[in-house]
């Protein structure tokens, strides 16, 4: 045995004084009686007779001595050299990820681990440490390696539960950094193994695998996505896909609404192992939250409902700046959501969402953005050359939005307009000579596309690829407005165009002032359950994620206080669903050799000077009690 | 507290009528000395011899048996009473003084004697004898007495009653009553001394005085025992155990005092100093008049 605190020893002095005061003995009380006849006949017969008599006086003395050697021991701390030399170094990593939220256990798969992790915590041997890592869409370490062990309950406590994927085979490798080169380490695994690998990761020498949860049967939503309808402008087309992961078949309902209103209810039959997948076709301008919701609640809620978002489609105003094209009319009428109106002079400040300007180019393109058809002469954009006499066209950008479904080199095109761009210019289709036939521009007051075709003397209007091309240039200077955003599932991370917002107009009252506006004020993420955290300002594309909850994720300005009145609309909104069959489906798997108990503790996990003191508390109420009954002086 | 107050008299004063009217001044079953002398008590008969007076012929026994024989008549001692009063330091002991308590007595008995028309006498004795007070007679000596007995001191050392009885019985004076107060705490014994009295055919009567703490001490613990008397000091751890032997210890004292007394037939009093004194000398009364 060795000796943690050998200076203690010193406090062995102590013996000297114990052992002076019992030779003086304490001043006794004096009393005064008649006559000592009597008393002398009682203590003169008590004379010690035997051995034990003698000790008796001693004993006193001893137990004293003895209560001194063991608090003088405790100080000292002993410990074997075993207990250094076998000192272990655990990591436990807790899966915390969707499935063990399921209700089987109890109060959950995670509560029963965090009590299993309890267990193992108290376990621990005086010099052993152990560290917390969780497992559930991304590993994440609680607790840092110690020993001790308030510190490792209230960070096992700490581990929230999460709709996530689960990440163990991340949180292992993690725990392998973590112990890297120690001797006498070991993983404690606690999971519902609902993760690809766990067969062979159970099997491994330095992991202890336990399970938590039963065998239960589950059904859950797998999948549910929404798409615009190709036919319907203001259509979508809903995925939906309903999994029954159990032994029995059953039947239940599958409701969806838009903003709290019913859109649909489809009664669902399904039997075991099986699994229905259907696409619902509807209508809506206005917009909203989309949800899906399973009327037979199981062991695990996360997939009982599903969200998508639709975002609003509203009416665009549309002015035609021409002297009478009834191609170009018509074809704008066509467009579902666009409000057209003619006229022969451009608009210096328009209020249409997007100005046509047909042969009639201002010297300066008003704000705003513009689309430009057979331009007639030069702009703050471009100069205008001779024109082009029967232009092939012999590039076309195929991956731009704008060319999609667009093939212009099949199109008869007589004549078109030279256009030289004075600045930086996206060219989208391109002659032989190599002038742009059409080209975009970007600029701060909007977008601007031109398309230098002559079309009286073109069969462009007559060609399905014309109504295409100016379907995807409303697209395209709608930005990500109307885009549908897929809902992603969780521990997704995504990226996020942040929508620029127009300087303000007012008069700064310092040039200062005015540089100094931002274009971006700072944003806030906000998660499905109210929490908020700040995302990096002044940025036009922001990375989140991974996120961990089902629900609708958004993207606020800082200081909007959810469900106020004045709350302005989020910027962004993200529908986040569970989506993942392998979370989805609670039944443990069959043949993983799990292990009933793991870190077997020793000395009660309490080091030696603990039952040492354990001891002189004993002795000292032994001594208490013989001296009471006079056993010892 | 003066130890002879204005109620203490009063209560001889009763005491003292008690015992003439109730037990016909029979104080603790004395006996009487008796002389062949002038008094009027038919004694005894003798033959006549001539000169003898004729007055004095018992003329019954002459008609009857024809004999002359004279009657010869009682003439009664008065009786001495001698009080052995222990003085020893053994008799301060106690919430009230044994020393004072056994003064009282003794000047209550006292002067019951002296109403009696008897002969008193008071030896003050610890190891030795310490004081006298000499034979004297008639209740007009009862403050003289109770002066005697206020001025004494309880300092004696230890108690030595056979040596005190050996300086007693060996003075020149007539044998009576020898009242022995004291608590007997003769670490030689008591019965040697008592039994030199008897043997020098004093009557003993014993009263012995002993104070509730000295029956049932309340000690207990690492203690020094303090001897008044010996002024040994002895240290000693006092338990439970050790209190019951006590108890048992003194109760046999007690009782070794009164078997004695009635093997030998003497008078025995034992009281403790919590019984009023008049309370004590009654119930002497009544224990006499019992007996008798």
């Amino acid at each position: 045995m060795n000796l943690a605190n050998p200076a203690a020893l010193v406090w062995a002095g102590l013996a000297i004084p114990i052992v002076i005061f019992y030779i003086l003995k304490i001043r006794q009380r004096r009393v005064p009686v008649s006559t000592t006849l009597f008393w002398r006949q009682i203590f003169e017969e008590k004379q010690p007779r035997s051995l034990w008599e003698y000790l008796r006086h001693l004993l006193s003395l001893f137990v004293q001595l003895a209560l001194l050697g063991l608090l003088i021991f405790a100080l000292t701390e002993p410990f074997f050299r075993s207990e250094v030399l076998e000192s272990r170094r655990v990591v436990l990593v807790v899966d915390n990820s969707a499935s063990m939220n399921a209700t089987d256990g109890a109060p959950t798969r995670l509560a029963l681990a965090k009590r299993e992790g309890e267990r193992i915590i108290e376990g621990l041997r005086f010099r052993d440490e152990m560290a917390i890592i969780s497992a559930g869409t991304e590993p994440q370490v609680h607790c840092g390696l110690t020993g001790h062990q308030r510190s490792l309950r209230a960070a096992l406590e700490a581990i929230a539960p999460s709709d996530g994927p689960t990440k163990v085979k991340e949180a292992v490798d993690l725990a392998r950094r973590l112990l890297a080169d120690t001797k006498n380490r070991k993983i404690v695994l606690l999971t519902d193994g609902g993760f690809p690998d766990a067969a062979t990761l159970v099997k491994a020498d330095d992991v202890d695998a336990i399970s938590v949860g039963k065998k239960t049967g589950n059904v859950g939503i797998t999948r549910f996505q929404v798409r615009r309808s190709l036919i319907d402008p203001i259509g979508y087309e809903v995925l939906a896909e309903v999994a029954n992961m159990s032994d029995d078949p059953v039947e239940c309902r599958l409701e969806l609404d838009l903003d709290g209103d019913v859109v649909d209810v489809v009664p669902l039959k399904l039997e075991a192992e099986g699994k229905l997948s259907r696409v619902f076709e509807k209508t809506s301008a206005a917009g909203g939250r989309l949800s899906a919701r399973l009327s037979r609640p199981d062991a695990l809620l996360a997939d009982n409902q599903a969200w998508a978002l639709l975002p609003r489609r509203d009416v665009r105003p549309v002015t035609l700046v021409t002297d009478g094209d009834l191609f170009l009319e018509k074809v704008y009428q066509a467009i579902p959501l666009v409000k057209l109106s003619v006229v022969r002079e451009p608009v210096a400040s328009p209020s249409a969402f997007l100005t046509v300007l047909h042969r009639k180019v201002p010297a300066r393109l008003p704000n705003g953005p513009v689309m430009v058809i057979d331009p007639g002469g030069a702009c703050d954009l471009w100069d205008v050359g001779e024109k082009l006499q029967n232009p092939i066209v012999t590039k076309q950008d195929k991956d731009s939005p704008l060319m999609a479904h667009v093939r212009l080199d099949n199109v008869m095109m007589p004549e078109a307009r030279q256009l030289k761009p004075k600045g930086k210019a996206h060219v989208l289709a391109t002659a032989l000579s190599g002038d742009p036939l059409l080209c975009a521009f970007e600029r701060p007051e909007g977008k601007v596309l031109v398309l230098t075709v002559d079309l009286d003397k073109s069969d462009l209007p007559l060609q399905t690829t014309f109504p295409i091309l100016v379907t995807n240039a409303m697209s395209w200077f709608s930005g990500s407005q109307g885009e549908l955003r897929e809902a992603l599932a969780t521990g997704a991370v995504t990226e996020v165009e942040l929508a620029a917002r127009p300087a303000p107009e007012k008069k700064a009252a310092t040039s200062s002032e005015a540089l100094s506006t931002p274009a971006r004020s700072l944003l806030i993420l906000r998660s499905p359950d109210g929490k908020t955290r700040p995302l990096p300002s002044g940025l036009a594309k922001v990375t989140i994620g991974p996120l961990d909850q089902c629900g609708v994720w958004s993207i606020v300005r800082a200081g909007a206080k959810a469900g106020s009145k004045t709350e302005p609309a989020p910027e962004v909104e993200i529908a986040c669903n569970l989506a993942n069959r392998a979370e989805s489906d609670l039944r443990l798997p069959d043949g993983l050799e799990w292990k009933s108990t793991s870190v077997a503790a020793g000395y009660g996990g309490r080091p030696i000077w603990f039952y040492l003191l354990a001891a002189a508390w004993g002795l000292a109420g032994l001594e208490w009690y013989l001296y009471q009954r006079r056993w010892i002086s | 507290m003066p130890l002879f107050d204005s109620d203490f008299l009063k209560k001889l004063e009763y005491l003292s009528l008690v015992s003439r009217r109730v037990f016909r001044g029979s104080l603790l079953a004395q006996r009487r000395t008796m002389q062949l002398g002038g008094g009027i008590e038919f004694a005894d008969h003798r033959e006549y011899t001539p000169g003898d007076d004729f007055r004095y012929l018992d003329w019954n026994v002459y008609a009857r048996h024809d004999e002359l024989l004279l009657k010869r008549f009682q003439e009664e001692e008065d009786l001495h009473v001698y009080f052995l009063l222990d003085c020893s330091r053994s008799m301060q002991f106690g919430t009230l003084p044994k020393f004072d308590f056994a003064r009282r007595v003794t000047a209550a008995l006292a002067y019951i004697a002296l109403a009696d028309l008897d002969r008193v006498a008071i030896v003050a004795f610890a190891g030795d004898i310490v004081a006298d007070f000499p034979l004297t007679r008639g209740k007009a000596r009862i403050l003289s007495l109770m002066k005697f007995l206020e001025a004494l001191p309880a300092q004696g050392s230890q108690t030595d009653l056979s040596r005190v009885v050996t300086g007693f019985v060996h003075r020149t004076q007539r044998r009576g009553l020898a009242i022995v107060v004291s608590d007997l705490y003769d670490p030689g014994g008591y019965e040697r001394g008592l039994d030199l009295l008897r043997h020098h055919r004093y009557e003993p009567h014993v009263v012995q005085i002993y104070d509730r703490r000295e029956a049932e001490p309340n000690l207990l613990g690492d203690l020094e025992l303090f001897d008044v008397e010996t002024e040994n000091v002895r240290k000693v751890t006092v338990t439970e155990r050790n209190l019951r032997q006590y108890r048992q210890i003194f109760d046999r004292f007690q009782e070794s005092i009164r078997t004695y007394c009635n093997t030998y037939g003497l008078g025995c009093t034992r009281t403790s100093t919590e019984i009023p004194f008049d309370a004590l000398i009654l119930k002497m009364m009544r224990s006499a008049g019992a007996v008798k």
